[in-house]
């Protein structure tokens, strides 16, 4: 069925056919119609699953870990600062295995206050041991929630699923939803491995001695490398059975690009058109939008770079100091390619300012004017 | 950490860390240092009720719509709870902690409503388990013989009261108007006493048709004859007709006598006397004029008292004394009065009036009613005890310097309120129980004592002082206020003022069922767990069990880690903190 829905409508319509049983969420903007919708939705029975309102985000998080925690499915919903007040409870959550799945609508963090869109807010997480899921497209968004039960369910690794705030999350577009009978195909009931019960009772996460920790850690580093195939397998198999996939890395006109730019997110679309404009003009130009960030595929990258001449990497965030994220991790995985391209850094779009075809343009054009980058990230269109 | 054991033969490490047993391996109790406890604590109220009632549990069970086992918890203490809830000054409304957080609890219209239910539900006093062959004699059946002859006979005793009047009463038939204490309603409490088997013997005056001598045949004696002398005023013309006591023209009135007043009535005094006299007065249709020495705040009369007086249009002269009774023919034709000013602070702590010359003024007055204080009558007493001035002198268990002789109520020196009266016949009762069997009194009372204040309670004096309850009052500070909402007092319902000078209909109308219920619920249940749950819903380690028999909660040492977040959650107190492992 296909309906005109707002990107957040599709998150939770994700989730409602995802049969997530426990709801835990406090409001926050750009993501509140999210948990809204499925509220109403747990109220009138659509929805069987138990809605436990919160006074903070943190406890929320701690709500839905201890629900994940006896064998449920749980989902919950923030935003920007929520996101930063869950911070604690986020290494929790992966430090017990637990299979969160969590939308997050990106917003700037404060200060100055801001509801506006930016990354700052997610990738500022990037080290939780989240897996982190960045959507285009309402479609995208309803489809990776349900993908992301799939993940975070045979991992035991919680799931991030990012929304861009307003340009995803509060913009309508045509949805196709899946029918249930089809998504519960390909999402089975969660059976947990581990879980409290009072039958067989247990401690979850007692202290682990000084011998022991780093087996932990190691355990779900594994996982997360597990987790990029697995990650690109559940996509291929929900392309087989929903004729949508996504990849870790979608690209566009990249096959003969001797420049490829690379962003994550909404900005995506908007380089489409611009893209197209310079292969109008001949120009050998293409696209990489980034979708899976974490774990971050760095093999993927050396193959798919190996033979491109420049990538200019458009980060919507920056890490104050160091410069945009994705520029970051993009170059460190770069350094073990044998062919590595030239990296051009720029930093756009923060706090919600928009990202035009004409700031792609100067991207692009400063990319193939220059011969090289220039020592540090170039900021566009910021007041002098 | 807990022991991992091999599983197999390979070390299996599991994706988080996680215990092979329950947290119940865990014997997390090895840390504490601070031991928390449940221990009841003394709520201030009952500290305060000088007649010594268990108002805290007589709440809880109020408040759990049970007005029959409020009752008897009541009258376990005090068998007048229907006087006393009508007429008491309410100690423990004053002391009450609620006071500090909205405004104090109504006790004393919960008392009435109790009572009140009680008895039009039927419930009566209980006889007693076993007879005992002892006899007492109670002279005075006002409310400290009352409740001495109560207390007395349902520990099984042969109570004998004799009564000068031809009802029983006392003050309460004959010094209370029947607009603050309708007769049936003492009646039917004074009805419910006697059916326990307590003889009463009316018209039947000490010293005149009963001789002290016929006394003695009885076990112990408790004296409780009130205080009905009235003091002079000490100025001429005071043997005018037409000038009378404010006790005398209550006990006429009270008696149902008619009594010829005229238009204008002057009332000397500012106690609770003067103010029943001139209320009473203006029921009769006179117009009556208080007349006090002192300033308005300096008045003895309890503040609602005055205040009712007041709201009824009575008129107040302050600071004026009178010097001379006007007569003609023998009879009042006004009173004359000086005016006064306020000097120093006297014995008494109060400013002292002294009189202003040349300041008098005369009133026309038909009656003078007087009511500048009242002091016991001796005079039937043998001459050893009669030789006292003002009280008899007893000691702390209320006995006498005659062997076996007991005395209370206004007999004594104690403030002279009906709450007090009660606690004294209650206390001369285990004195005499103690004292009739060989026991130290004063062992027996201490047993039996609620707080610093005196108060007693027989329920502690039959348990021996082992009713689990800790002597200590929990303060306000000790009380979790956050889990209590404010709320305002319910305040009885009052008669309309159009409907109070032509008769003596009941002022106060007591609370509707609603009221009650709200107000028993408004109770902090101070020092006293009423299985509220919090300490279980709080506990970080699950240590906290509610009893089998769900009458309260055990705290399992072997998981209480001491963190005391019960004894902080608790909201009243109830939970107590001991520094030992």
């Amino acid at each position: 069925m296909r309906k005109l829905m707002t990107g957040n409508s599709a998150v939770s319509h994700g989730v409602v056919l995802s049969r997530a049983q426990v709801i835990s969420a406090y409001p926050i903007t750009p993501q509140t119609t999210i948990v809204e919708e499925l509220s109403e939705m747990c109220a009138d029975g659509r929805l069987p699953a138990k809605f436990i309102r919160v006074e903070s985000e943190h406890s929320a998080m701690a709500c839905v870990a201890a629900a994940a925690a006896t064998g449920a499915r749980v989902f919950t919903a923030t935003s920007s600062h929520g996101l930063a007040y869950m911070h604690e409870m986020l290494h929790w959550v992966s430090g017990t295995r637990l299979p969160v799945v969590m939308v997050n609508a990106n917003r700037a963090i404060g200060a100055p206050w801001s509801i506006w869109c930016d990354q700052g807010d997610s990738l500022s997480q990037r080290d939780t041991g989240w897996l982190q899921l960045y959507c285009q497209s309402a479609q995208e968004a309803l489809d990776t929630v349900i993908q992301a039960y799939r993940i975070a369910e045979e991992t035991l690794l919680p799931v991030m699923v990012l929304v861009d705030g307003f340009f995803l999350s509060h913009t309508s577009e045509p949805v196709d939803i899946p029918d249930q009978a089809a998504v519960d195909r390909f999402l089975p009931p969660f059976r947990a491995r581990y879980k409290l019960t009072p039958d067989e009772p247990h401690t979850f996460n007692i202290m682990a001695d000084t011998s022991l920790f780093i087996s932990f850690r190691h355990q779900a580093q594994t996982a997360m490398e597990m987790a990029k195939k697995l990650t690109a397998r559940v996509d291929r198999e929900f392309k087989r059975q929903f004729g949508r996939g996504y990849g870790l890395l979608e690209k566009f006109r990249c096959t003969d690009a001797e420049v490829v730019l690379l962003t994550m997110g909404t900005a995506a679309s908007t380089a489409r058109e611009v893209i197209d404009q310079y292969r109008r003009q001949g120009k050998k130009v293409g696209l990489c939008r980034l979708r899976l960030f974490r774990p971050f595929p760095a093999e993927e990258f050396i193959r798919f770079l190996s033979g491109v001449k420049k990538v200019a990497v458009l980060d919507r965030d920056n890490s104050l100091g160091a410069g945009g994220i994705v520029a970051q991790e993009l170059k460190a995985a770069l350094y073990r390619a044998p062919r590595k391209p030239k990296v051009f850094e720029f930093i756009a779009g923060l706090g919600g300012k928009d990202i035009t075809p004409e700031t792609i343009q100067k991207v692009i054009d400063t990319t193939l004017r220059q011969a090289n980058p220039n020592g540090a990230p170039l900021w566009l269109e910021v007041e002098a | 950490m807990k022991k991992k054991k091999p599983l197999k033969k390979k070390l299996f490490l599991p994706p988080m860390s996680l215990s092979y047993e329950g947290s119940r391996a865990s014997k997390t109790g090895t840390w504490r240092y601070l031991t928390p406890a449940y221990l009841n604590k003394l709520a201030p109220c009952n500290e305060s009720c000088p007649a010594g009632e268990d108002i805290e549990a007589a709440m809880v069970l109020a408040g759990q719509e049970d007005c029959a086992g409020a009752w008897e918890k009541i009258t376990q203490e005090n068998p007048l709870p229907r006087v006393c809830g009508r007429v008491c000054f309410r100690p423990c409304e004053a002391a009450c902690n609620r006071k500090e957080f909205d405004e104090a609890t109504s006790i004393n219209a919960l008392e009435r409503f109790v009572g009140d239910q009680a008895f039009q539900s039927g419930k009566r006093f209980a006889p007693p388990q076993e007879k005992k062959k002892e006899k007492v004699a109670v002279i005075g059946s006002g409310p400290a013989g009352l409740s001495c002859a109560y207390h007395l006979a349902s520990l099984g005793y042969g109570v004998t009261l004799f009564e000068a009047q031809p009802k029983l009463g006392g003050v309460l038939r004959y010094g209370i108007p029947s607009y603050r204490l309708p007769k049936d309603i003492l009646e039917q409490e004074i009805d419910n006493i006697l059916s326990l088997g307590v003889e009463a013997k009316t018209g039947a005056r000490v010293g005149k048709e009963v001789k002290w001598a016929e006394l003695k045949k009885f076990d112990a004696v408790f004296l409780a004859a009130g205080a009905w002398k009235s003091l002079p005023l000490k100025v001429p013309g005071e043997t005018a007709k037409g000038v009378m006591s404010g006790l005398e023209f209550l006990l006429r009135v009270n008696s149902g006598q008619t009594v010829a007043l005229g238009q204008r009535v002057a009332i000397i005094g500012g106690g609770n006397t003067a103010m029943d006299a001139a209320r009473s007065a203006l029921r009769l249709g006179a117009k009556p004029v208080i007349i006090y020495r002192r300033t308005r705040e300096e008045m003895p009369a309890w503040k609602e008292e005055a205040s009712e007086t007041e709201e009824e249009g009575i008129e107040f002269i302050f600071l004026s004394s009178p010097v001379k009774i006007n007569t003609e023919n023998g009879k009042v034709k006004g009173i004359e009065c000086i005016k006064n000013v306020l000097g120093p602070v006297g014995k008494d702590g109060r400013r002292e009036p002294r009189p202003i010359e040349g300041s008098n003024f005369v009133l026309p007055v038909d009656t003078v009613i007087s009511a500048i204080g009242e002091t016991p009558d001796f005079s039937f007493l043998p001459e050893e005890l009669r030789k006292s001035t003002g009280s008899l002198p007893v000691d702390e268990t209320g006995a006498t310097a005659f062997k076996r002789v007991f005395a209370g109520g206004d007999f004594i020196a104690q403030p002279r309120t009906v709450s007090y009266a009660i606690g004294s016949g209650k206390k001369a009762a285990m004195a005499i129980d103690a004292t009739i069997h060989g026991k130290n009194a004063v062992e027996g009372l201490r047993s039996a004592r609620w707080g610093e204040k005196g108060s007693l309670s027989m329920a502690r004096y039959k348990k021996g002082g082992t009713d689990g309850i800790a002597p200590e009052v929990v303060p306000f500070s000790d009380l979790n206020t956050a889990y209590f909402k404010r709320q305002a007092r319910e305040r009885k319902e009052k008669l309309p003022l159009s409907r109070r000078d032509s008769g003596f209909s009941e002022v106060n109308l007591g609370l509707s069922p609603a009221s009650a219920l709200y107000e028993a619920k408004r109770c902090f249940n101070c020092g006293v767990c009423n299985l509220c749950h919090n300490c279980f819903i709080y506990c970080p380690d699950m240590a906290i069990s509610a009893r089998p028999d769900k009458q309260g909660y055990d705290i399992n040492y072997d998981y209480c880690k001491g963190c005391c977040i019960c004894v902080e959650e608790c909201p009243r107190g109830a939970i107590s903190v001991e520094v030992k492992k």
